[in-house]
């Protein structure tokens, strides 16, 4: 958790509200699936950085799971301005799934 | 605020998809119905108006329809960038969904005169459209993409296909070939079986099978070499019928064809063996399944042009022929991909502006699972009652057989209109 966040705590709060976002391809949330890579809080300028990215660039899904990352995080923190940004570097690849996310797939 | 999204590539409209997998679906409801009322014509030979009629609504409203549909929907998926024009796509859509029916028409009463010619004339319309939407599209793209080549072949093989198709049709009234119509049939049919469904279902199929197992296998390689065995086997295979007419030379077509089609079996089953997820829903099944099918019209075209070497041409065979294709190997990728694919158009329509404001139903709970099941069951009971009935020429087996296809397509109906008429649900 540490690795993608300089605020832990906010961090997991933030991740538990992405856990509402699913990519409805997969069937899993974004943050088991492994789509988001960075959540920082810039308290100063009261805005939530989040580097996420999706499985392919040319997602189906692309524009309604960047959307909806985009409202989880303004719901879950209503006094931040959100600031997202979709990278493709690295490119998402199977690896990335947690061991929950795998369980999940497999139920 | 989004900072750098300048990635993300905008979906093809909803409204531009949707009309051509509501044609689709009602093409396949009409074709069951005709072949339930027809089964006296499939005792004759193949070429009669009533199996014509059948075979280009099964071939054109109902797999090419939504083919065309599918493949404006993963455009940006498939050559990773933008349709080109949406408006080219409603044109296409609309001059096709005029001429399917006037062709169709046409043969079911034999009348090529005007209206089979005004429907070839609109088809032709509609395909030159989506080649000249598909191309326009793919040409901002700098990188070679294997899947988008695919795709691109596949629709210039499906101008070919209906272009030769709008002379046969001419040729019926005002001979402008050397012989008859019938002649060309066979030529006429496998441009569009291997150019356009089976370059398009491999380019297709490459690019989603392991996107949908969410498999870590990917050989780009390998689809290069089965874009080029099954395009020098079709190449070969129409100089042959038109400058070496000897059956036996249609072995090496064969043969090339053959082993592009192993080799996407080998890709599929490698796709298949390093998927994450292990558990593979009934869908998806369904979609393997009609991979598995592919091999059989491989093996009866194999048995028929043995025949030939032998005998003269058998028309059973070629009856049996045409429907593993149009009724077994495309309808059975349909089938399921209409599954896969559908409801998430339907849920991005729906729940675009909700979704991160809580829980939204998952897109496959948008139709009912069980119809799926009383339609796969009815599905593969007829097909298989269906050849039992072609090969004893059994025409009580061939009712009961086109009634439980009949049957499918009324539940394949069910499931799309519900999807269809999806209401935005809370949960």
């Amino acid at each position: 958790m540490n690795e993608i966040t300089n605020n832990p705590i906010k961090c997991a709060l933030a991740l538990e509200a992405l856990k509402d976002v699913i990519d409805p391809e997969i069937g899993l949330n974004v943050v088991d699936l492994g789509l988001i890579y960075q959540v920082d809080f810039d308290e100063e300028n009261s805005k939530i950085n989040t580097v996420f990215t999706l499985t392919t660039q040319f997602c189906p899904m692309g524009e309604s799971i960047t959307e909806a990352v985009k409202r989880a995080l303004e719901n879950a923190f209503p006094l931040m301005e959100v600031d997202l940004e979709l990278t493709f570097d690295p490119a998402w690849n199977q690896e990335m799934i947690s061991e929950a996310g795998i369980n999940f797939l497999n139920q | 605020m989004f900072s750098d999204n300048n990635n993300l590539v905008k979906n093809t409209s909803h409204k531009v998809v949707l009309p051509f997998y509501l044609y689709a679906a009602f093409a396949f409801l009409a074709a069951t119905i005709l072949l339930f009322l027809s089964t006296n014509a499939l005792n004759q030979h193949y070429f009669n108006p009533k199996i014509m009629a059948i075979t280009h609504i099964m071939a054109l409203g109902w797999g090419t329809m939504m083919i065309l549909g599918a493949s404006h929907q993963l455009v940006p998926v498939i050559i990773e960038g933008k349709l080109f024009s949406n408006i080219l796509a409603h044109f296409s859509f609309i001059t096709a969904a005029i001429g399917i029916p006037l062709l169709a028409y046409g043969f079911y009463v034999f009348n090529m005169g005007w209206p089979a010619q005004w429907g070839a004339i609109l088809i032709n319309t509609a395909i030159l459209s989506y080649l000249g939407n598909l191309t326009l599209s793919m040409i901002k793209r700098k990188k070679v993409n294997v899947h988008a080549t695919f795709v691109l072949t596949a629709a210039l093989w499906l101008f070919v296909t209906t272009l030769v198709g709008l002379l046969l049709v001419y040729n019926f009234s005002d001979p402008i070939l050397p012989t008859d119509s019938l002649h060309y049939l066979s030529l006429h049919a496998h441009l569009g079986i291997i150019g356009w469904f089976l370059l398009l279902v491999i380019g297709v199929g490459s690019r989603l099978i392991p996107m949908f197992l969410i498999s870590k296998y990917s050989n780009t390689k390998l689809l290069w070499l089965i874009f080029g065995l099954i395009n020098a086997g079709l190449l070969t295979f129409i100089i042959f019928f038109l400058y070496v007419p000897q059956i036996s030379f249609y072995l090496i077509s064969f043969a090339s064809i053959l082993f592009g089609i192993g080799s996407f079996g080998y890709y599929c089953y490698h796709s298949f063996k390093q998927r994450i997820r292990k558990k593979v829903d009934e869908i998806m099944k369904i979609s393997l399944l009609s991979v598995i099918m592919m091999f059989l019209p491989v093996i009866l075209l194999f048995t028929i042009i043995v025949w030939l070497l032998i005998n003269s041409i058998n028309p059973q065979l070629v009856l049996v022929y045409g429907f593993v294709i149009f009724f077994g190997w495309i309808t059975a990728i349909i089938l399921g991909m209409t599954f896969k694919t559908l409801p998430f158009i339907v849920w991005n329509k729906v729940y675009h502006l909700q979704a991160g404001l809580g829980k939204t139903p998952n897109p496959k709970d948008m139709f009912s699972s069980k119809i799926f099941s009383l339609m796969s069951i009815a599905y593969l009971a007829g097909f298989i009652l269906f050849l039992i009935g072609v090969y004893l020429a059994n025409n009580l087996l061939l009712k009961l057989a086109s009634f439980l296809l009949l049957l499918a397509a009324l539940f394949y109906n069910w499931n799309v209109l519900k999807i269809f008429s999806h209401k935005s649900v809370k949960l």
